[in-house]
């Protein structure tokens, strides 16, 4: 069976993403500890927003409450640590991530059958709902311990420095989830969604098999959240409901796809890497007015590039391609 | 005891209908989420306190300054803004942006107001009325009584008024309204101006029953949602419903399974009836549910 459908410019774009990451591994030798911090948050963010957006950016299918994953997989691995107190610290956390993400996938799987039957703004409510239901009941059933908070294992090996390790933990993580989506962009399955995307019911007649593919992509990528979340949690180091499910979250992924370019795989990453560098490092001593600046940058954004900056880039490339053709004759 | 529960889930149900009719009608005519509405809310319970605390005015003769004073807000936030967004991005875009202002009204309010908890008490908020078993406070009954009747006056102006024939054209079929001779523009921004007004006055009977803060505005969007989604869009029949029907929800859980389950039992509900009937009880087939 043949893995993609488009095979080079899947094969270009996982050697960029490779190239990519390894530069980005060495970046920690040139920063300060408050750079890699900065750095972790990036791609913490840059993970997230292209976990979100296999589903969201390639079928259209905005979710608005990815934190339901990030905090569930956070809670599941925490429970799951205290549960396994003789393990060594490696150990426990390899089975506590993994059951992390098999549960958020059946989790996602789950809830899948009725709410991606809604479309548009509903399933966007529906899912804002979900991650409120299980920020909830996190909070509040006392076993789950999401009110009193939770100590996860420290896995830090004890030759590196803490910030570092999480910055190419999240770096190592953030790579896995780029390259699955552009495995997914490339596969039959990416496809599908862009044609869900483009028209859900013309795609269905066509012979796309609509309700499998939504449902394959909300899986993955809730897993991916997941993933991310688990690390996430384990940087924090101490968690309660409050901090692993937090509305920046469920927005912030939209934001970065939106900033960046809706449906790309690049948009996201660009979208976090401004945003996290105008948030964290431009605006970092204006902590009265953060959230001012974020909601009016967010205003201007959708008001001034509805497209992002990729369609900028885009429309930029397609005037030169005509140039080029009206030089040419 | 089951008696004042319900009692108090209706007062409770008058204000969550008050504050998700606006939002209702603008998502039903405009297709628009305003995810700054309950933003909108605040404003209002805070202009009550200012009112109320500076000039010493009663909030409820406060009420129909405050309604005026948001109802040209909201048209001119359509006028300039969200028309523009909605012209040159999608919908769904349009969210994005009233969300950002929603921070921004969040951040000001918690600038001017300070982050902390304010209550409206005017001179007769400790007084209440009892029916044999049944004790509700004065202020809670006027905030009911409120809403009652602007929902009642606003179910009048859009089903025999003039510009509520037009509202509703407007709804079905905007080629067809616009072909007619309405003015499409001045028709969206007057909806959006109505449903301004109308989170202004739920913000000033909240403000009478209820202490307030800054990041309550997250809480009366998402409850205007669920209020919509139970009620039906664009219907304020709908809201009425839908909001008594959360009010009494929300008390008897916290009566009977918990007090910290209300909100999950919502969310359990909204996502239930979304399932099952997402046009909601009482919906239209209005722009924003098809």
């Amino acid at each position: 069976m043949k893995l993609f459908v488009s095979g080079r410019s899947a094969w270009v774009s996982i050697a960029i993403t490779l190239a990519g990451a390894l530069l980005f591994a060495l970046l920690p030798a040139f920063l300060s500890p408050y750079g890699v911090r900065v750095g972790q948050l990036f791609v913490l963010a840059a993970g997230l927003a292209v976990a979100w957006t296999v589903l969201g950016g390639f079928s259209g299918y905005w979710s608005f409450g990815n934190a339901a994953f990030v905090g569930t997989g956070a809670f599941v691995a925490a429970l799951i640590e205290l549960a396994l107190p003789g393990w060594s610290p490696a150990g426990a956390f390899t089975v506590a991530l993994l059951a992390a993400m098999l549960l958020n996938g059946l989790l996602a799987l789950v809830i899948a059958w009725p709410i991606l039957r809604l479309r548009g703004i509903y399933f966007a409510i529906a899912m804002l709902g979900v991650s409120q239901v299980c920020y909830e009941l996190v909070s509040n059933i006392d076993a789950l311990r999401g009110a009193l908070g939770v100590n996860l294992l420290d896995i830090v090996p004890k030759d590196v420095r803490p910030e570092r390790f999480y910055y190419w933990a999240l770096l190592l993580a953030a790579t896995a989830i780029i390259l699955i989506a552009i495995c997914v962009r490339h596969s039959k399955l990416g496809y599908g969604l862009l044609a869900i995307r483009e028209d859900e019911d013309t795609a269905r007649m066509l012979g796309v098999p609509t309700a499998p593919y939504k449902i394959s992509a909300f899986v993955i990528s809730a897993m991916l959240t997941a993933m991310m979340g688990v690390i996430y949690a384990h940087n924090l180091g101490y968690i309660t409901a409050n901090s692993v499910f937090r509305n920046e979250f469920n927005l912030n992924v939209i934001v970065y796809s939106l900033l960046g370019g809706m449906g790309t795989i690049i948009g996201p990453i660009v979208g976090a890497g401004v945003m996290t560098y105008v948030t964290q490092v431009l605006l970092g001593d204006l902590l009265d007015i953060h959230m001012f600046i974020t909601g009016l940058l967010l205003a201007i954004l959708v008001l001034a590039a509805p497209n992002g900056l990729y369609g900028i880039y885009d429309a930029y490339r397609l005037r030169l391609k005509r140039q080029k053709r009206e030089a040419g004759r | 005891m089951t008696m004042q529960t319900l009692v108090d889930g209706l007062v409770l149900g008058g204000l969550f209908s008050l504050s998700a009719v606006g939002f209702s009608l603008l998502f039903g005519v405009l297709g628009v989420v305003n995810l700054s509405h309950g933003a909108f809310v605040l404003i209002g319970g805070y202009a009550a306190y200012t009112l109320h605390e500076k000039l010493g005015l009663d909030p409820l003769l406060a009420l129909p300054v405050i309604m005026l004073g948001m109802f040209c807000l909201g048209y001119a936030f359509q006028r300039s803004v969200i028309q523009w967004a909605t012209k040159r991005a999608s919908l769904l875009a349009s969210m994005l942006l009233t969300y950002g202002f929603a921070l921004m009204i969040r951040n000001a309010l918690v600038l001017i107001y300070s982050p902390d908890f304010k209550s409206v008490t005017p001179a007769y908020a400790f007084d209440s009325l009892s029916f044999g078993e049944v004790t509700v406070g004065l202020t809670r009954v006027a905030a009911l009584l409120v809403s009652i009747v602007l929902l009642a006056a606003l179910a009048a102006t859009l089903r025999y008024s003039n510009i509520g024939r037009t509202i509703r054209a407007t709804a079905q079929q905007e080629q067809a309204a616009a072909l007619c001779g309405v003015n499409i523009r001045h028709v969206f921004a007057l909806t959006s101006g109505l449903s301004a007004a109308f989170a202004g006055a739920a913000g000033v009977a909240i403000g009478l029953v209820m202490p307030f803060s800054p990041p309550d505005e997250t809480l009366w969007t998402v409850n205007a949602f669920v209020v919509v989604t139970l009620g039906g869009i664009g219907s304020p029949a709908g809201a009425l419903v839908g909001g008594l029907i959360l009010g009494v929800v929300n008390t008897m859980t916290a009566q009977l399974i918990g007090a910290a389950f209300p909100n999950a039992m919502m969310f359990l509900l909204l996502v239930l009836m979304l399932v099952v009937r997402p046009a909601g009880l009482l919906g239209n087939s209005f722009k924003g549910s098809r």
